[in-house]
């Protein structure tokens, strides 16, 4: 009965109907006015068309009614909204209401059980599988009971409650393992965790005995097999973990493994003894290189070996670091891994060399090696792909030892650069699509990229600089006219569009690498952002609201995820799953991405009512921070995949840090452009305490940290500073507001462009940027104007005509400059920049222009169609705003 | 060569230069976070020794009876790893665990 009355509602939920589904909530409810489903239904309906306040008052209302609870369909609106609202704890108390009524309903408690689980509130999870254990003969809830315990010590450990915790939880589990109910390896690992949180390592080890009960078990997971090692080095067993990690790797090739085994006999090497002391572990070694299968485990091991017992100060007990590098290259130089696997030893002994002021000894060795076998790898790498690779292999290691060194002459940086650019893009093998060749070409583009940042770093060399980059951009792009799927030119394309001030041509090629879902965490950095810099302001929204919705998704699905662990009883998920949900819920690109699409919003264009009314509704109540909260915040940009040939501590070479446009966004940007919503609302609510408090802390931000902030967003938040000062004087009517107006409109006017342009330079560099700050700047001056009109005050006559001025002169220098670049800019490439010099970089130069004439005219095309676009949005921007 | 282990969740904010590859898919995070919940023995990625990641294996269990297999979901590998027998090492782990633990009859694609 009850179900045929609802499903009318039921079936416009189903059709995504909410509208339809409130008028048959209100349809029912004028006959039953009292009927607790239609009311729990509707409190749900509610949250779905934005109705939170009314859904809330309406939920609890429904949650006080006593007899509500005793129906399903009451329960499961009522959670449903409370779920929407995100109050888990008044979702809670909806099922222990229910089971008020049906206290034995096993569904009922899971679901108390799970509600807590997913929403980590661990003690009301504790509890429910307290009730579980003991109302219900499960032996699953046993280990949910365990968990819970586990979950609730690792989450507030300095909590005297913590220890009895886990001494309970203890002994749950030597219960069970004592009762046969430890059945799989997912209870093992739970019972490890207990133990490893208390640090019973001793334990442990015992519970992981090879003859133990539990045995067959870790014999069957490779990873407890591993750790087994680890616990018997971490309890100083150094002969067991040997013996453990002989037996491991007969019979697996894994390089955890093989890493321990090498721990252990360092650990226990006798300094008196040395060599003997690695005898047996060399031989095994060498026993293992000798088999093909494993030969480059095995080989790289003794490296790690040599290079361990080095840095230890043992000397070359285990062979000399050198000689087996150049033999592991010499015998795996035709794999394209070898250069990742040797690098961190390369670099781990030049480093220890230090101890003995033989770093320069090292490179020289280094280099004669290479010196001794470059000419024959060039000479063959025409022969096959392993050939090729062989080549591409020895020239990372010449960068490599380039950056090592110090190697400052952009010059040597160069030296060979056409050869490197012939075998890439001209070859044979590279007509036949080598994949060694695509690796070549982007070595040579990281070469002409680090000798363009040494030759032209200086900010009085930046438009040499950018010619150089435009040159190296000429030789990505052919790398990808020959092989679309390398991704690696297409990030370096990216890079090098994007200093260039060319947005339209970076997207492109983003969107061909079909960055999605959580890519947009860890990738999202390369491209979110610069659009509203470089005056794409849609394009970019179309990426926030992407962003947004993904972490939305996020946000709704996790919980699932990690109740469905319980459900599988694969328990060693749940720390694993939490922590990534935490990484994601707080993290550095997730506040990034709710800023640009908070800052895009705020710049769209509409009446004077509108614009005030936007910032008077909006909601900076939640994106405010504190120190702590931002100090919390995790950053999962990846950066490491642009796959840098040198360490990370050499800032001077490493060409992620050099070729990023602006500096990325940190925590002093999230805090700037959290305050700025925060400092337009209180200046639409005439909130002058608030607004006189935010705007010094945003000057503050500025005032400490403007190195951190890219230039262009500097010069849009000092313009809202400046735009407060004003507001603040015009409140108070006795004073003028002249000096600050004229401050606020210099702030425009100083960024928009100049009368002349004769060079590449007012586009490629910070002149774009500049220009959007400007024009984002004047939106947000036009919102202030609209305040004052609407709070009568009369310094809005005096703003509204200086902003009217500004708009003229800014159309007038920005059709100026649209028409510039769209008749000039493609013929000044050749002039400016493609043009023989007598720089180091003429022969890449001539390469290009030579050899690659097809993409040389693409890429000036790319460049000056970006320039173009981002500069016509600019001038659409100032046609749409009006005082 | 290789470390073999567990796929974990932290590990799909460092797959980039396994499934930037243009004949990689990246699926939703729910469908990632589904194999490791449900089949975590037959989710396995294989680390370089260097830290990054090389590829990555998902696979489940389903079927009746003597249809009782393992199923490779998704196999990758990272461009520059290829050629090293990790696809080769990452199946034989799925196979072992398939045999071992859930005791299935057979593997298939």
């Amino acid at each position: 009965m009850e179900y045929r009355q609802l499903r009318p509602i039921y079936d416009a939920l189903e059709g995504s109907d909410p509208q339809r589904a409130l008028k048959e909530c209100d349809k029912l409810l004028r006959k039953h006015p009292n009927h607790p489903s239609a009311r729990a239904i509707k409190a749900y309906v509610l949250t779905q068309t934005g109705r939170t306040e009314e859904a809330l008052a309406l939920s609890l209302s429904v949650l006080e009614t006593p007899t509500a609870m005793a129906s399903a369909h009451a329960q499961q609106g009522l959670t449903l909204a409370f779920r929407a609202l995100g109050r888990p704890h008044e979702e809670i108390m909806v099922y222990t209401a229910a089971l008020a009524h049906t206290p034995n309903d096993e569904t009922l408690h899971c679901k108390v059980f799970k509600a807590a689980a997913r929403n980590r509130i661990f003690k009301e999870q504790h509890q429910a599988a307290v009730q579980l254990n003991k109302l219900f003969d499960n032996p699953k809830y046993i280990w949910w009971l365990v968990v819970s315990l586990l979950l609730q010590a690792r989450d507030s450990p300095k909590n005297a409650a913590a220890q009895v915790q886990l001494k309970l939880a203890e002994r749950l589990v030597e219960k069970a393992v004592a009762d046969g109910n430890l059945k799989s390896v997912e209870e093992l690992r739970v019972y490890l965790d207990i133990l490893d949180v208390q640090d019973k390592r001793e334990q442990m080890v015992e519970v992981m005995d090879v003859n133990g009960q539990l045995a067959a078990l870790i014999a069957n997971d490779p990873d407890l097999v591993t750790q087994r090692i680890e616990l018997l080095i971490k309890t100083q067993a150094y002969g067991k973990a040997v013996e453990a990690a002989i037996a491991a790797l007969k019979a697996r090739d894994n390089w955890a493994d093989y890493k321990l085994y090498i721990e252990a006999v360092i650990a226990s090497v006798d300094p008196a003894a040395a060599g003997a002391s690695v005898s047996t572990i060399c031989a095994h070694l060498e026993a293992w290189a000798a088999d093909r299968d494993r030969a480059r485990s095995a080989k790289l091991a003794q490296v790690a070996l040599a290079t361990r017992m080095f840095e230890s100060g043992f000397g070359d007990a285990a062979g000399l670091p050198e000689l087996l590098i150049w033999g592991f290259i010499d015998q795996f130089q035709e794999k394209a891994i070898c250069y990742t696997d040797i690098m961190q030893f390369i670099i781990a002994h030049h480093k220890a060399a230090g101890k003995y002021d033989a770093q320069a000894a090292v490179i020289d060795y280094h280099w004669a090696q290479l010196e001794k076998r470059m000419p024959a790898a060039r000479e063959s790498a025409g022969q096959s792909d392993g050939e090729a690779q062989a080549w591409v292999n020895l020239e990372k290691v010449r960068y490599l030892m380039q950056a090592l060194r110090g190697e400052t002459d952009p010059s040597a940086w160069l030296a060979d650069i056409e050869v490197l650019l012939n075998f890439g893009l001209t070859s044979k093998p590279a007509r036949k699509k080598q994949p060694a060749c695509s690796d070549m070409t982007l070595l040579a583009c990281q070469r002409i990229i680090q000798a363009a940042f040494l030759a032209y770093g200086a900010m009085s060399a930046r438009a040499q600089l950018h010619s150089a980059l435009f040159k190296a951009l000429c030789v990505l792009e052919s790398g990808i006219r020959l092989n679309e799927g390398n991704f690696m030119l297409k990030l370096y394309a990216i890079r090098l569009y994007l200093y260039l001030s060319c947005y339209e041509r970076a997207r492109a090629i983003y969107d061909s690498l079909s960055i999605k879902h959580v890519q947009q965490e860890t990738l999202g950095h390369m491209i979110l952002g610069h659009g509203m810099m470089l005056g794409c302001f849609a394009a970019d929204m179309e990426l926030c609201y992407d962003g947004v919705a993904f972490y939305d998704r996020f946000r709704s699905k996790m919980p699932r995820d990690i109740e469905s662990v319980y459900d599988q009883e694969t328990y060693s998920n749940i720390q694993d799953f939490i922590e990534f949900q935490r990484n994601l819920d707080c993290s550095v690109q997730h506040e990034c991405t709710h800023r640009y699409a908070l800052r895009g919003e705020g710049f769209e264009y509409g009446s004077a009512k509108e614009m005030v009314a936007r910032w008077e509704e909006a909601d900076t109540r939640s994106i405010e921070h504190t120190e702590e909260s931002l100090g919390a915040l995790h950053d999962n940009r990846d950066i490491s995949v642009m796959g840098l040939l040198t360490p990370k501590d050499l800032a001077q070479w490493d060409l992620e840090l050099l070729t990023r446009p602006v500096p990325m966004p940190g925590h002093e940007w999230i805090q700037a452009f959290s305050l700025v919503p925060q400092i337009m609302h209180h200046m639409v609510c005439a909130e002058i305490e608030l607004l006189q408090a935010k705007s010094s802390e945003l000057a503050a931000i500025v005032d400490k940290h403007d190195n951190a902030l890219p230039r262009s967003d500097l010069i849009l938040i000092r313009g809202i500073v400046d735009m407060v000062a004003l507001y603040i004087q015009a409140t108070d009517q006795q004073h003028a507001v002249d000096v600050q107006l004229d401050k606020l409109v210099e702030g425009i006017s100083a960024n928009l462009p100049e009368d002349q342009f004769d060079s590449l330079f007012v586009l490629s560099s910070d002149g774009i940027r500049n220009l959007s700050a400007a024009s984002e700047l004047f939106t947000y001056a036009l919102v202030l104007k609209h305040a004052l009109s609407a709070q009568h005050l009369p310094a809005a006559n005096a703003v509204g005509h200086a902003l009217s001025q500004q708009r003229k002169r800014a159309l007038k220098s920005v059709n100026a400059l649209r028409g510039w670049t769209d008749k000039c800019t493609r013929s000044l490439v050749s002039d400016q920049w493609l043009a023989d010099g007598d720089d180091a970089f003429a022969g890449v130069a001539r390469f290009v222009c030579d050899s690659q004439k097809q993409t040389v005219l693409a890429v000036t095309k790319a460049c000056s169609t970006s320039w173009l676009r981002s500069v016509k949005n600019v001038l659409m921007q100032w046609e749409q705003c009006s005082s | 060569m290789s470390t073999i282990r567990r796929f974990r969740a932290m590990d799909m904010l460092r797959f980039n230069n396994v499934n930037l590859d243009r004949y990689t898919e990246t699926y939703d995070l729910g469908f990632y976070l589904k194999y490791m919940a449900s089949w975590p023995a037959l989710f396995t990625v294989a680390e370089a020794p260097s830290g990054s990641l090389m590829g990555y294996n998902m696979g489940k269990v389903e079927g009746k009876g003597e249809l009782w297999h393992g199923h490779v979901t998704a196999l990758t590998v990272a461009p520059d790893c290829r050629r090293l027998g990790l696809a080769r090492g990452l199946m034989r782990g799925l196979e072992d665990a398939s045999e071992k633990i859930h005791d299935c009859y057979f593997v298939d694609l």
